[in-house]
């Protein structure tokens, strides 16, 4: 348990700091309210109207671009980590998997998923 | 060379490089603004890529996978042997079947976008990867390959309310089967403390205790009843007309005969290599008697319902759901006669992927843009107007209604011999049995086509005209012909790749 | 010969002189038919020197010199034909019509060839090849006397099915005309296949272009007709095959090898005692099953009237002349060869089944019908019941009046419905009610219609009569039917009055008495194409009712032994309620077994992929 105690500690100070900021901006902080900043959130869909409107599908397509991409860095952590154990297998390995994904993101270039405007 | 990992799994490897290859010549083609669509160059550069994917396992299958030392490497994940290679062939074959069926119908019904066919590659190489499993967690990822195209492919009609809801219904549905298949699985890690099928078997076979055999039995159902969902069995197929009819029909053909191989395929190895002990395989205490029933249940109910449809991919949607229950039959017929049943069920498997195939094929070639062949009526009066699209017709449907001498035939047979060598005379009568309540649906699409007039002032489908559906029929047919007058070779390939007989 | 060429050349300018209107087409058609007919007689006449003494010789030589090519040629060419025939070009009527007939007059003379051989004990021009060797399956034919007449049956009246056809038929003629080559080609091999594979492929390929026939060129419920003929077929069908594949099963555990063989089969006896419910029994069932329904039997006869009816005259001509044999062939074959024991244990039941519910019930019913062709319809069933009630008897006069009685249906029937497609296709309607007195506006065709009557009845001196006579006098001294067969063959000569009864009562109706109908005042009488297409059926009507030993000698050693077989059988193998056995050596004839598959050495140079690998313990 003790181990942990350094551990818990940071959580304890990280936790003290952010709500400590809450709290002085809240006290310290001079109040100009308008419409803009009384949305509760500052991007993406206005939060009242219609709710079944339709966001766009380039919103899904960067979505899903960006997890599997993002993924990718899961996969060569651990290679990285055991770069020399793994020697020319792994390279050539972990190289077949990046072309992979290089031909996926030409193939989404190529179709046009990266264009936001058109 | 051939200590090569490469070369040991060379098909799934040219199916897949094949489909990078033909992604990166799509999207880098530059084409006129008058030419033919994706599909003119796509269709068959695919069936060239599963042709040759086809002929690499055929040319292992000569060299034979015990000579193979790279295939070493890839188990358990991974395993080659003539099961796999057989399998191989089969899907390659419905992939570039529906491939070319595609290259006729996606330009014709508008929807020629180039994404169909690598969907459709590597859904053919999840199913290549699926029915090579030999470890829960290859066998996951191919069923996961498999699906995803295939969910994609059964929306690619995006405009129609129906594809869409035919693509939700599968996915969710299909999601939920791989959910079951996936919480069996984790159970039996949880018992033996393995994921290779072979594994787990052996540790099975050693024993488990009173209470992890209650686990086991759980498991047991549970992956069951994720590969019945799969492969469609009642009461696990509603999922399938809604899925069947929605889908445009290359993907309905590349369902109804891929994606149900490559789940046979599942449904053999995890029934043969994870419960082939002799308590699984008893009739008080395994899954004879529950895989039984569900054969009983699909074929009557498919054959019963299949006869009161009104549409005809309907009908042959659920005509697929009863050949699933005839191919079950083989499968509780395992268990006393490993070796013939699983021949039987595998030599069924081909000539049904192309009697089906052909069948599909067949009615895309009946219809036109703008007007689909999908009900009786639409093929009232086709005999007299086109013959030969009539007559090619007739000859699948008299092949999956099993007359000689076509291929589903000589498949029926030879289950229905299985059935009996291994003692289960009442399933082999209900199947034949069965087999005359489906005569009477496939005879009814005849008897429109020959018998009927359209009637006064219907719409007329005109059948379309395209070089791919009718080479896919052409080689259709030549297989239903020669797998049912010359099924020597084909069948003694089948008994080699049995898994029981290794 | 020289005599008979003298007859022949009387009998052809008689011929000629008979028809008062005909033009010389007609004329010279109906003299070569007679002519032709006459000649037919001479040259099969038993022991003149009308014999060729090249087919003496074979006599001597045995029948191991016959062509075995011929039978795949009697076999392929209708099928080939119609295969080639789907590459004209429709448009091309007379091309695609002269083709047809080529091929049937192709088939027809080859079939003729057959019996030039002496028709000896055993099998003759036997073909054996590999077809599928991993199942044990083989492409076998080969002829017998019994099946001989049937072909030749077939390849007589399929062709004048045709041509009748053509006369009222103008639509879709090529699918016409495929339809009935490949159901000549399959008919044909359903009675020569002998192995139960094949003859199963025949056997359901046959009911394809059937099933066309009825539905295309029907009447008004043609296609429920069409469905019907086709699920009741498939339905008893399938069964056996489940019982082939089981009889199949059986054998691989007795002898170790796969084979479909009939010559093999017959030598397995199933597990069970007659009387009790056993393989035996159940197999017996799945087979007589097929066959009755083919037959058809009550109650298994409710497709018949229906299709009969319903089919255009072509064909219900095949229909009675040809598909119905396949089902009494086929338990004479196959349900009496593989299942002696049972069926000598049913027959005495099946026998009162069959007189009381085919000949006297079927007789009751075409009585009471009042359309023309449901009536002949259901005489098919009372005729049928006699084959049947020969078959049971199991005695050689029996077996022999039955298969006479086949050919002899097919010919009395087939006439039959050619007549009644004569006034259906000038009046549109088969209702007797409508007609009456014809006789006075087409005098021609009424005496036709007489002498085809007087045959179905059975009167002496017609085919008929020497069919049931044989099939009665059969049953009165039949040991199978126990002390019953006195009491049948009197119930089964009531059966022979009842059809005289409404037989000649549909006669009087529509020929005789006054003209009252107006519409019928101005028919015309039968025409030239039409006495052609009877023409044949009425001359063979008499050469068999005057000279039935041309056939029966033929059928003679077939019979014999076929009846020997059987009654050996029951006789030697003592029944065993547990286990299959094999039949002892020496109860089948030599010449019977020709042909049978040996087991195969142990090839090693073969894998040894037989279709079941491992070996399961006990017998089910």
């Amino acid at each position: 348990m003790a181990t942990y105690l350094p551990l818990f500690m940071l959580f304890g100070v990280a936790a003290l700091i952010a709500g400590g900021m809450f709290v002085a901006t809240t006290w310290a902080g001079p109040k100009v309210p308008n419409d803009a900043k009384a949305e509760p959130f500052e991007c993406g869909n206005p939060s009242d109207g219609a709710r079944n409107i339709r966001p766009s599908v380039k919103f899904y397509l960067t979505a899903l671009l960006f997890v599997v991409f993002d993924i990718e860095a899961v996969m060569i952590y651990p290679w990285a980590v055991q770069f020399r154990e793994l020697g020319y297998t792994g390279f050539f390995t972990m190289a077949s998997f990046l072309a992979l994904l290089a031909i996926v993101l030409i193939y989404a270039w190529r179709k046009g998923a990266l264009e936001w405007e058109k | 060379m051939s200590d090569s990992v490469f070369f040991a799994i060379a098909p799934l490897l040219v199916v897949s490089l094949g489909g990078l290859l033909l992604m990166m010549t799509e999207v880098f083609a530059t084409r006129r603004a008058d030419a033919d669509g994706p599909s003119s160059d796509l269709a068959m550069g695919t069936f060239i890529t599963m042709l040759a994917g086809a002929i690499t396992a055929f040319a292992l299958w000569l060299v034979g996978p015990d000579n193979l030392a790279g295939a070493k490497a890839v188990a358990p994940y991974l395993l080659v042997d003539r099961f796999t290679l057989f399998f191989d062939m089969v899907l390659c074959l419905g992939g570039g079947i529906a491939a070319l069926l595609a290259g006729g119908y996606l330009p014709e019904h508008k929807l020629d976008r180039g994404e169909f066919y690598p969907l459709l590659i590597f859904s053919t190489a999840g199913a290549m990867v699926l029915a090579s499993a030999g470890d829960l967690l290859s066998l996951f990822i191919g069923l996961e390959t498999m699906s995803l195209g295939v969910y994609a492919m059964v929306g690619f009609r995006r405009g129609s309310m129906r594809s869409t809801e035919a693509a939700i219904k599968y996915f969710l549905l299909g999601s939920f089967a791989a959910a079951l298949l996936m919480y069996g699985g984790a159970l039996l890690y949880g018992v033996t403390g393995k994921t290779a099928l072979a594994g787990i078997g052996a540790a099975i076979r050693a024993g488990v205790s009173s209470t992890d055999w209650g686990i086991l039995l759980l498991s047991m159902v549970l992956i069951l009843a994720g590969l019945a969902f799969k492969v469609s069995a009642v009461p696990f197929h509603m999922w399938t007309p809604d899925a069947y009819e929605g889908a445009p029909t290359p993907a309905t053909s590349f369902m109804a005969v891929a994606v149900k191989s490559a789940a046979f395929a599942m449904m053999l190895r995890v029934l043969i290599s994870v419960f082939g002990d002799p308590l699984s395989t008893s009739w008080g205490t395994g899954w004879p008697p529950v895989v039984a029933l569900l054969a009983v249940l699909t074929m009557t109910v498919a054959n019963l319902v299949a006869g009161r449809q009104s549409s005809v991919k309907r009908m042959l949607a659920y005509s697929s759901v009863a050949h699933a229950g005839y191919v079950l039959v083989g499968v509780v017929a395992l268990v006393e006669e490993p070796g013939t049943a699983q021949g039987s069920i595998m030599f069924y498997l081909l000539s049904y992927t192309v009697s089906t195939a052909g069948a599909f094929g067949a009615l895309i070639l009946c219809g036109s843009r703008g007007k689909e062949a999908v009900s009786y009526e639409d093929l009232a009066g086709l005999g007299k107007r086109h013959p030969a699209v009539a007559l090619i017709f007739s000859f699948f449907l008299l092949s999956l209604a099993g007359m000689p001498p076509t291929a589903g035939f000589f498949g029926k047979l030879y289950i229905v011999s299985s059935s009996i060598g291994a003692g289960l005379h009442t399933l082999a009568v209900l199947l034949v049995l069965n087999s005359v309540l489906a005569a009477y649906y496939y005879l009814r699409v005849m008897e429109y086509m020959y018998m009927r007039e359209p009637a006064a002032g219907a719409p007329i489908a005109v059948p379309m005209r395209s070089g791919y559906v009718r080479a896919a029929l052409a080689i259709c047919a030549v297989a239903v012909l020669v797998l049912g007058l010359w099924p020597t070779s084909s069948l003694s390939m089948a008994i080699d790749a049995a898994l029981a007989l290794r | 010969m020289s005599s008979f060429a003298v007859l022949a050349i009387a009998a052809g300018l008689i011929a000629a002189a008979v028809p008062t209107r005909g033009s010389r087409t007609h004329r010279l058609s109906l003299a070569a038919i007679t002519a032709f007919v006459v000649l037919a007689i001479g040259w099969l006449w038993p022991e003149g020197a009308a014999t060729a003494p090249a087919a003496a010789k074979e006599a001597v030589e045995g029948a191991d010199t016959s062509p075995s090519i011929l039978l795949n040629l009697l076999i392929g060419v209708p099928i080939g034909g119609a295969i080639a025939l789907l590459f004209l070009p429709r448009q091309m009527l007379s091309l695609v019509r002269g083709f047809t007939y080529a091929i049937f007059a192709v088939t027809f003379l080859l079939s003729l060839w057959l019996l030039s051989v002496p028709m000896t004990d055993g099998w003759h021009f036997q073909y054996i090849a590999d077809w599928i060797p991993i199942a044990g399956i083989r492409y076998h034919v080969a002829l017998d006397g019994i099946s001989l007449w049937l072909v030749v049956l077939t390849t007589f009246t399929t062709p004048i099915a045709a041509f009748a056809s053509f006369g009222s038929i103008d639509k879709r003629i090529k699918e016409l005309c495929i339809a009935f080559l490949m159901l000549q080609g399959a008919m044909i091999g359903t009675f020569l296949a002998l192995d139960l594979f094949l003859f199963y492929v025949f056997w359901e390929l046959m009911l394809i272009p059937m099933f066309l026939l009825i539905g295309i060129w029907g009447g008004a419920e043609r296609r429920m007709a069409a469905m019907k003929f086709f699920i009741y077929t498939m339905a008893g069908s399938v069964l056996m095959l489940a019982a082939i594949l089981y009889l199949v099963w059986t054998h691989h555990e007795l002898n170790g090898f796969w084979t479909f063989d009939y010559l093999a089969l017959c030598q397995v006896v199933l597990p069970g005692v007659p009387g009790t419910i056993s393989p035996q029994a159940l197999c017996f069932w799945a087979f007589t099953l097929a066959f009755f329904i083919k037959v058809p039997v009550f109650p298994l006869h409710t497709w018949l009237p229906d299709a009969h009816v319903q089919a255009p005259t072509g064909g219900s001509v095949v229909l009675a002349a040809v598909m119905l044999k396949m089902g009494t062939y086929g338990y004479l074959r196959f349900s009496m060869g593989l299942f002696p024991a049972q069926a000598a244990h049913a027959a005495a039941t099946l026998a009162g089944l069959v007189i009381m519910f085919g000949i006297i019930w079927g007789a009751l019913c075409a009585w009471k019908q009042s359309d023309v062709k449901r009536l002949v319809a259901y005489s098919s069933v009372a005729h049928l019941g006699f084959v049947m009630l020969g078959l049971f008897g199991a005695t050689t006069s029996g077996i022999k009046g039955a298969v006479l009685q086949m050919i002899n249906h097919g010919i009395a029937t087939g006439a039959l419905f050619l007549l009644v497609g004569v006034i259906y296709d000038r009046r549109h309607t088969r209702e007797v009610s409508e007609f009456g007195g014809l006789a006075k506006v087409m005098p021609v065709y009424a005496t036709l219609f007489v002498i085809v009557t007087m045959a179905s009845i059975g009167v002496p001196g017609t085919n008929g009569f020497i069919g049931e006579f044989m099939v009665i006098a059969g049953t009165f001294v039949s040991e199978r039917l126990n002390q019953f067969g006195p009491i049948q063959a009197v119930a089964a000569a009531f059966g022979v009055i009842l059809a005289a009864v409404y037989m000649l009562g549909v006669v009087q109706k529509m020929f005789f008495g006054p003209l009252s109908n107006p519409k019928n005042k101005t028919l015309k009488d039968i025409s030239p194409r039409e006495t052609l297409a009877l023409a044949p059926l009425i001359l063979v009507i008499f050469l068999i009712g005057w000279f039935p030993q041309l056939m029966l000698d033929r059928m003679d050693a077939a019979v014999q032994t076929t009846r020997l077989r059987f009654v050996n059988t029951v006789l030697e193998v003592s029944p065993n309620p547990k286990a299959a056995q094999a039949v002892p050596p020496g109860v089948f004839s030599e010449s019977f077994l020709k042909g049978a598959p040996k087991k195969p050495s142990a090839d090693p140079k073969k894998k040894k992929v037989a279709m079941r690998p491992t070996k399961r313990g006990g017998a089910k």
